[in-house]
């Protein structure tokens, strides 16, 4: 058998299921690899071996029995409060069992680890943290994404086969990209949310998994979700794309790349390529933000405004503050788009399997300088990003993002986004691009494990 | 009136009707949040909703009913 923590999820979990794995040393080699690559890409923020071991002592004989997972810092576990990658989250957290927790404990998954993110949820980069910047294990100079960053960098270098993110404006998919991994967000309300501290309050956000391949993410999402996510057949696929900024302006590579991937799909399923419209789609990005942001307006008062922790980055304190100042007509605004961008996405997708279109417009930036050329110049990678991100937060539908070429050495992710419910369509046509494209690149390697390897 | 994004007008304006203080770092943040929001936020401010029916009792993890 090959190193263990190189198999995926679902060849760790068959191999402990046949006895041919050894849980205990499967924890240990995974603990050992952390403390070996971590250093390079901060993706880990805290380990805990002992809790690790108590918790595969009493690990349920379940569908991931044994199997090590890292966890976003946005969710409590037992033994530890999330810190929302900030030193000041403005919001009371505890200790506790989390939605996520609970799934991953009954499916017996090991936790190995809580995965490094974005100060306070607020950036698609992951290069902002009080943990300090996640890096993206295809190079370290280049931001990993985020808000998932540390989940997507710990499946990327293959510390773990399989983390739980995040995705409240596209925060899964956008790691998943910048390292070459599948991510999927579910449609609201189908994957475990208890416990997280917007739970209740939040509109946009979903737990979610990070890992090398469709079929990984079904394994870790059928936890996740509490439900198994059956497999079937992609055929006949109706791919609907749009004219416009989101597909449009866009590095070159990544739209030849997604392009491709298109008809790759396309071809693989005996389907059929539509345009489709989505007007509301700029406004739909706007009133996500808006949206997004005005939920987590709780916790802020203009005294705790006054009295934040001076290790909050100035970014996130300015934007705090700058929250405040937002026009209440203007999220009023924000959900009669949301209104009606739903039913557009209804009328579409009675034309449509699936809407594709690049996940990000350009391949990870720089951690110090994260900004993107695109055709219509350079952009902060935030402003870029969000446009093909929001609409599915907005609108509550799926949303996966799959890898499909590379670029400077850098992953390039397409987006599938499927009508309410049909989360298991995107898993099908994810795993019929993987056959298309010869799992070119979901196997491929970041040159941060292939160096070790050689070694 | 012309509607007017000066974020050196509007900040301190807004900070000081909320009794919020600010760095000037914090504040070049704003500056530049305001810069790229606020364009959009007049455009989305312009838009007539009035027609847009209300989803009632709206349910984000399913389609929206048909009308």
């Amino acid at each position: 058998m090959s190193e263990p923590l190189d198999l995926s999820l679902r060849e760790q979990a068959a191999a402990i299921a046949a006895g041919e794995l050894d849980t205990s040393e499967l924890l240990e080699a995974a603990l050992a690899r952390i403390e070996e690559r971590n250093p390079a890409i901060n993706a880990v923020v805290e380990t805990f071996p002992e809790r690790s071991r108590e918790m595969l002592a009493a690990a349920p004989a379940g569908p991931l029995h044994g199997v090590p997972i890292v966890i976003k810092d946005e969710w409590p576990l037992p033994w530890r409060a999330q810190r929302f990658g900030a030193a000041d989250m403005l919001a009371k957290t505890a200790p506790g069992e989390s939605g996520p927790y609970r799934a991953l404990r009954d499916a017996g998954a090991v936790i190995v680890g809580v995965g490094n993110m974005h100060e306070l949820g607020g950036g698609s980069t992951g290069n902002v943290s009080v943990y300090g910047p996640a890096r993206n294990p295809w190079n370290p100079e280049r931001c990993p994404g985020g808000s998932s960053s540390g989940p997507a960098a710990a499946v990327a270098a293959r510390l773990v086969a399989g983390a739980v993110g995040a995705d409240g404006v596209g925060s899964i998919r956008y790691p998943a990209t910048y390292c070459g991994l599948t991510g999927l967000k579910p449609t609201l309300g189908r994957s475990a949310m208890k416990g997280h501290h917007m739970a209740g309050v939040s509109t946009t956000i979903v737990s979610g998994p990070l890992c090398a391949d469709a079929g990984d993410a079904r394994l870790l999402g059928s936890a996740l979700y509490g439900e198994e996510l059956r497999a079937g057949e992609a055929s006949g696929l109706r791919i609907g794309v749009i004219e416009d900024e989101v597909s449009e302006d866009v590095a070159p590579e990544v739209r030849e790349a997604c392009e491709a991937a298109i008809e790759q799909l396309r071809e693989a399923t005996g389907g059929e390529v539509r345009k489709i419209e989505l007007p509301e789609l700029p406004a739909a990005t706007l009133a996500t933000v808006l949206i997004a942001n005005s939920e987590s307006l709780g916790g802020i008062t203009p005294e705790r405004l006054n009295n934040l922790d001076p290790e909050l980055s100035p970014l996130a304190r300015g934007l705090l503050k700058y929250r405040l100042m937002l026009p209440a007509a203007a999220t009023v605004k924000a959900h009669q788009v949301r209104t009606m961008a739903r039913r557009r996405l209804a009328e579409v997708f009675d034309d449509v399997d699936l809407i594709a279109w690049p996940t990000v417009p350009a391949v990870a930036p720089p951690l110090e300088a994260p900004l993107v050329e695109l055709p219509s110049g350079t952009l902060t990678a935030d402003a870029a990003n969000v446009r093909g991100g929001a609409l599915a937060n907005l609108t509550g539908i799926p949303a996966i993002s799959v890898p499909v070429g590379s670029s400077e050495g850098l992953p390039i992710g397409l987006q599938l986004q499927a009508a309410w419910g049909r989360d298991e369509l995107l898993l099908d046509a994810a795993e019929a691009l993987e056959g298309a494209n010869g799992r070119r690149w979901v196997e491929a390697e970041p040159p941060l494990t292939a160096e070790r390897t050689e070694a | 009136m012309e509607a007017s994004g000066r974020a050196d007008q509007f900040i301190p304006a807004a900070l000081a009707a909320f009794g919020v203080e600010a760095d000037e770092i914090e504040l070049a943040v704003m500056g530049a949040a305001h810069e790229m929001f606020w364009p959009p936020i007049l455009e989305l401010l312009a838009l007539d909703t009035s027609a847009v029916a209300s989803e009632h009792d709206h349910d984000l993890s399913q389609a929206p009913p048909r009308r």
